[in-house]
């Protein structure tokens, strides 16, 4: 898996489980930041990272440990993506 | 005024995640061996309860569904079987949409809930999971799950009817599909083993100590299951133009209240005997025309006797073969009333009725062929399945075979 492909099914996720349109997904790039709070960021707030976790677990077939604090992981798509890959790579 | 024929109703998809494991395979493999699944229980801490055995979905088979374990043990059985469900009916996204979904459900995302709150109160610090906790125990946090996961955007509805929830749903969606609201919907229901349920049954002297034996003259007692099984309900029209393979007709469904106890039923199985005898005016059939019934058959004293003396009023004493699979995958809760459903078209689509486990000597107040330890091969037109939940909440549901 590339960090493309992994790019892709991220925005694919935010855009069927986080119910984005996809118009907006199209323009994210592995630069958009996440939480709200960050000016140009998606604004996902608790919930949709729950939602987000969920929906890489089921994508990726990977667990993410809950008490893990992975806010640095959950910053862009670029650190998310690359986040993914090193977990499907632990298998 | 004559009115326009209603809708028939048909299963056009069927999905389960049961005691035997994922997939409506398991299900028949164990259901036709007689495989019993109750055993000792690993899930939940049973130590000096009256009964330490249940059907649970093993670890393992829970692993393999392919949902994340971020969601409640619950959520993840509804999941996977609602999946299965509506692959089998071969419902891509935009079919999907207009989809009604009813789940019957009653015990929410408990499991975690209790999880929680021990580890809280044992060690006397916030303890992790919390949100997770809470974010799913309402009952009604599985049908968002599922609503949500599959973009079924129809009526979304839960029912909370105790034993007969998952039956209730099946009812509630052939109504929806005869009356014109929807012509499709994903019925079914779910519960995971939950500390509650096991004690508040345990508290009521109901759990009996080893497997169940139904309609057996020492029968003492029901044991707890788990579990999720869903149905795709079609308009057999809408099913038909689509190039839909359907299992069975959803042929007529009913449910009564026995206005009578809080949770005894009526002595007399007055609201059962309705409740079947609506369901066959509902699909014009007489009783003779009803080959099997899958029996709510819970292993009580009471319920197994007053639904002997319901059947036999119905349907004349030793006129219908009766079995009930509960000896085999437990009292599955808000799911059994589908998961009997299940049992039931695929006993109508195999031409062989399961048998009732643990069954050694009848009791003598059952005057009925119970299909003691082994499935019996039948060839069956219509069978009929009862739920019949605390408080005499009565749903009885007839599926019958289509004739191709």
């Amino acid at each position: 898996m590339t960090e493309k492909e992994v790019l892709d099914d991220l925005k694919t996720i935010i855009v069927e489980r986080l119910r984005f349109d996809p118009a907006r997904a199209a323009e994210m790039t592995l630069d958009t930041t996440l939480p709200k709070g960050i000016d140009g960021s998606l604004g996902l707030d608790s919930l949709d990272f729950i939602e987000l976790s969920v929906g890489i677990e089921e994508r990726f077939g990977i667990v993410i440990d809950e008490r893990e604090d992975l806010s640095d992981e959950f910053l862009s798509l670029q650190s998310l993506a690359r986040f993914v890959l090193s977990k499907s790579a632990q298998g | 005024m004559t009115r326009a024929a209603l809708p028939r109703v048909v299963v056009s998809g069927l999905g389960v995640v049961s005691p035997y494991g994922a997939g409506v395979k398991s299900l028949w493999t164990g259901l036709s061996a007689g495989a019993c699944a109750i055993r000792p229980v690993t899930v939940i801490e049973t130590e000096g309860l009256r009964s330490r055995v249940a059907a649970e979905v093993p670890a393992e088979a829970l692993d393999g569904l392919g949902v994340s374990r971020r969601r409640s043990r619950a959520d993840r059985l509804a999941l996977a079987a609602a999946a299965e469900a509506l692959a089998d009916a071969g419902l891509e996204g935009r079919d999907r949409r207009p989809a009604a979904c009813l789940v019957g459900a009653v015990g929410g995302g408990m499991h975690e809930a209790e999880a929680w709150y021990w580890d809280e109160v044992r060690s006397g610090r916030p303890a992790p999971g919390r949100q997770r906790a809470l974010r799913s125990v309402l009952p009604r946090a599985h049908a968002d799950a599922v609503a949500f996961r599959f973009g079924l955007e129809g009526p979304r509805e839960t029912l909370v009817m105790a034993c007969a929830s998952g039956a209730a749903s099946i009812a509630l969606g052939a109504d929806l599909i005869r009356d014109g609201v929807v012509d499709v919907a994903l019925a079914g229901g779910v519960d995971a083993l939950t500390r509650i349920c096991f004690m508040g049954f345990n508290a009521l002297k109901l759990l009996a100590p080893e497997p169940c034996r139904p309609f057996d003259r020492d029968r003492r007692g029901m044991s707890i299951g788990e579990g999720a099984a869903f149905l795709v309900l079609e308009d057999a029209g809408r099913c038909r133009a689509r190039g839909g393979r359907a299992h069975a007709e959803l042929a007529g469904a009913a449910m009564t209240t026995d206005a009578h106890h809080v949770t005894a039923p009526h002595p007399e199985g007055e609201g059962m005997i309705r409740a079947m005898s609506l369901a066959l005016g509902c699909a014009r059939m007489a009783s003779g025309e009803i080959g099997y019934v899958n029996a709510h058959g819970t292993g009580t004293p009471q319920n197994d006797r007053i639904e002997a003396l319901a059947l036999a009023r119905v349907f004349g004493e030793g006129r219908i073969l009766v079995s009930s699979t509960k000896s085999l995958v437990g009292h599955t809760m808000a799911a059994a009333g589908s998961v009997e459903a299940l049992a039931t078209i695929l006993a109508l689509e195999h031409g062989l009725v399961p048998p009732t486990a643990n069954l050694t000597e009848i009791d003598p107040a059952v005057p009925f062929d119970c299909v003691p330890g082994t499935a019996r091969p039948a060839d069956l037109g219509a069978a009929l399945s009862n739920s019949f939940g605390f408080g005499g909440q009565n749903v009885s549901l007839i599926f019958s075979r289509l004739s191709h």
